[in-house]
Formats: C-alpha cells, structure tokens, sequence
C-alpha cells in the first residue's frame, strides 16, 4: 500500500514538472554552427558617449518620470544614474559582471526588492560582451543563447541590418524579462523598453538630443 | 612680442582676481537684504525663460534642459519643460499636476517633498528665502552680482542638498541664476532669462 502510494505521489510529481515545464524556446528556429563565441552588445559600450534618456517608469500602476543617464567607465564597469526631471538625482549605480556599488539612493527607493531588479536589470542592459552558448536562426534573426547564472539571454539579431532588436532573459521554462531596442545605426539606440513579466514593472526610455 | 604675451597673461590674470568671490561686510548684507525684500513684496506675478543644466562629474557635457517658468501669487507655480521634450509640473490648490508629454497625473501636494520643492522654486525665482529657518546663509560678491549661498538646516534636506546658490546681479533684486550643489558635488544650475515681472499672467496657465 505505502509503496504504491509512494509510486503514485512520484508519478504525479514527475508529470506535474514534466508537463508545465515546457521550456523556453525560440519559436520557427533551426540551431545554427557557432560562428563566434562572443555576443557584442554595442548600444551602451562606447566610453566617449555619453548616454542621456527621458525616462516613464510604470510600477503596479504608479508612473515615474525623470532622465536616465548611463556612461562606461571602463571595459567593464559602467555608471548608471536616474534623477529627476528637475535634476535631484534618485539614485546613482556603479556596476560591472562582479561589483555592485550604490553610490546613491533616494530613501523612499531604499528597498532590496527594488535595488536588485534594477541592479539586475541595468547590468544585463550595459553588458557589452556575452559568451556564446548555442545559435539559431529563423527567418527574420539570428538568435544568441548565452549563460546567466541560473537563467538564459536570448539575443535577437536582425538578418537584414545586424541591428539587435530584442534581448530576452529567461529561466529554463519562462521568459522573465524582455528588452526591446530600436536604433537608426545599430550602435545606438534612440528606444529601449525594459518589461518584466513576473512583476508589474515597465522601464521605457527616450534618446534626449543634447 | 614677448612683451606683449606677458600683458595679456596680466590682464588675464587680473580677471581672474576679479572674477573672485568676496565676503559681503555687514552692512552690505543689510542693505542687499533690504533692498531683495523690498522688491520681493512687490511681486505679484512672474514669467520667464529658463535653461537648466545638470552637472554630472563622470559626463563629458552638462544635461540641458529648457522652458517656462510662471508665477502668480499666493500660490500659482508653473514650471515647463519645452526643450528637449514637454513636461510641465503646475502647482495649484496644494495639488500638483503632472504633464509628461500628454500623460496627465495629479498628485497630493501635502506630500513634504512637493510641498519643499515649491518652496525652493518660488523662494529661488523671488528671491524670499532669507526668513527661513530651514537655511543658514553666507553673502559673497564677485564682479557683477551679489550671491547668497543658503546651507540646509535639517538633516531631511541635507540628504539632497548640500548648498544652494543664488546669484543676484547687482542691478536686479531677483535671482538671475540658481546653483543646487548635491553632497556628492555633482549640482543642477538654473539660469532665468527674459524676465518679466507683475505683467499680466492668465489663470489658464495653471492649467495642466
């Protein structure tokens, strides 16, 4: 009795996770030879440019504004500050792969919730280079899967002008955020759109002409 | 030839000197104050052009930023962002209107933050900020303007400001320019131009 008891639980177990967890994949796409081992993401990577953004942040429902400001300092480390449109800063990151510095925060901002996404979100953002695990093309893309930590980014590339259009971070089964770009010269990009699907969190920004 | 590299190096040099602040004596406060309150009374409305730049260490060039600014007293506070995008923050009634490029929101004035920004926007433009306890205040002179240099009291301000700067040219008793120093250093400077004080300011442009 126990023991068919034990063999019911298991099997019900193993085909809850088998079944719910179909994993995440890139729809229409065939695997691909690798041709390179390193994914350039180049929107944020030159050090002489200053990257300045309006930004409209929408979180469950309340709406932010102010200016997003983003520099590489370095090969790996970049400075990442948001204020307010009156220019009251709200707070100021130092990060890299490894090293995570505040260097500012608001008070109000001051939650670990809030402080990790972002650091999470900025950092995959300003990543410039991202080792290659596997390829695949479909009609319209390239598509590079790269390793991070527990999850997957999925970097989007256009066939026709080798512009990046879409970055998606994803667990083994689910898609978690998804970064859009659009830019004119493929190393700049005048749109981003930040969305996170398993919190009500949206970060869109807005090239400032200077 | 040399001779003449070695006087422009002087005269250069002297307006260096010149261009450096100094204290103001006692008196010279009094009558600045005097003269700054005096005018302040009189003003019942304001408008003017402003271009705000944000001084951040690592950029390579300041953020600039530029709009209107409206005035009307007791209260009516309109400041507008027309350049490089729309936004207009309109203070009426102790309620803030938010106009993000078409996107309209309203929020509670009595939160404190909105209710010291207000405060810091008018008293700035106007000049009236030398009862506040909130401050203590040091007065320098250069060339051609007077400057009160205001330093936060309370810890709540000192959080987001290190000092204010308000720079009063000497044949004007309203501010010309506002520098709000951060405590990292990295400051946001305000300069008004075309000025126009009590001309006609209608109610709709309170109106977000």
């Amino acid at each position: 009795m126990l023991k068919s008891m034990t063999r019911f639980l298991l099997i019900s177990v193993l085909s809850v996770l088998f079944f719910s967890c179909k994993s995440y994949q890139v729809e229409n796409a065939v695997k691909k030879e690798l041709p390179a081992s390193d994914y350039k993401n180049r929107y944020f990577s030159n050090p002489e440019t200053d990257y300045v953004y309006k930004a409209h942040i929408e979180v469950y429902g309340n709406q932010l504004s102010g200016i997003f400001i983003a520099k590489r300092m370095n090969d790996t480390l970049h400075r990442v500050v948001f204020t307010t449109d009156f220019g009251n800063k709200l707070l100021d990151f130092e990060l890299s792969e490894n090293d995570f510095k505040v260097n500012y925060i608001m008070e109000d901002l001051d939650r670990k919730m809030i402080v990790n996404t972002l650091r999470d979100d900025f950092r995959l953002l300003l990543k410039t280079n991202h080792e290659v695990q596997e390829v695949f093309e479909s009609e319209e893309y390239l598509i590079y899967k790269s390793a991070d930590a527990k999850r997957f980014n999925y970097f989007y590339e256009n066939k026709k002008d080798n512009k990046l259009i879409k970055l998606v971070n994803a667990s083994k089964s689910k898609e978690k955020v998804i970064f859009g770009f659009e830019s004119k010269n493929s190393t700049f990009a005048e749109h981003v759109t930040i969305q996170h699907k398993n919190i009500k969190l949206k970060i869109e920004l807005n090239q400032i002409s200077n | 030839m040399k001779r003449n590299v070695f006087l422009v190096f002087l005269f250069m040099m002297s307006l260096t000197l010149f261009a450096q602040e100094q204290k103001m004596s006692a008196s010279e406060i009094a009558a600045f104050k005097a003269t700054v309150e005096k005018e302040t009374k009189t003003i019942k409305s304001l408008k003017t052009d402003f271009i705000q730049y944000k001084h951040l260490d690592f950029l390579s060039k300041d953020i600039e930023t530029s709009g209107k600014m409206y005035f009307k007293q007791p209260n009516l506070l309109n400041w507008q962002y027309t350049k490089p995008y729309q936004y207009s923050i309109v203070f009426k009634n102790s309620k803030v209107y938010i106009n993000d490029q078409g996107n309209k929101s309203t929020v509670d004035a009595k939160s404190k933050m909105f209710e010291k920004i207000n405060k810091l926007i008018v008293g700035s433009v106007s000049g009236n900020m030398f009862d506040d306890k909130e401050f203590s205040i040091a007065y320098f002179k250069n060339k051609d303007s007077y400057i009160a240099k205001l330093t936060p009291k309370t810890a709540t301000i000192k959080k987001y400001i290190n000092q204010v700067d308000l720079y009063f040219p000497m044949n004007d008793a309203t501010v010309s320019q506002v520098k709000l120093i951060e405590p990292s250093g990295d400051f946001t400077r305000i300069v008004f131009k075309n000025k126009q004080l009590n001309v006609k300011v209608d109610d709709s442009f309170f109106t977000n």
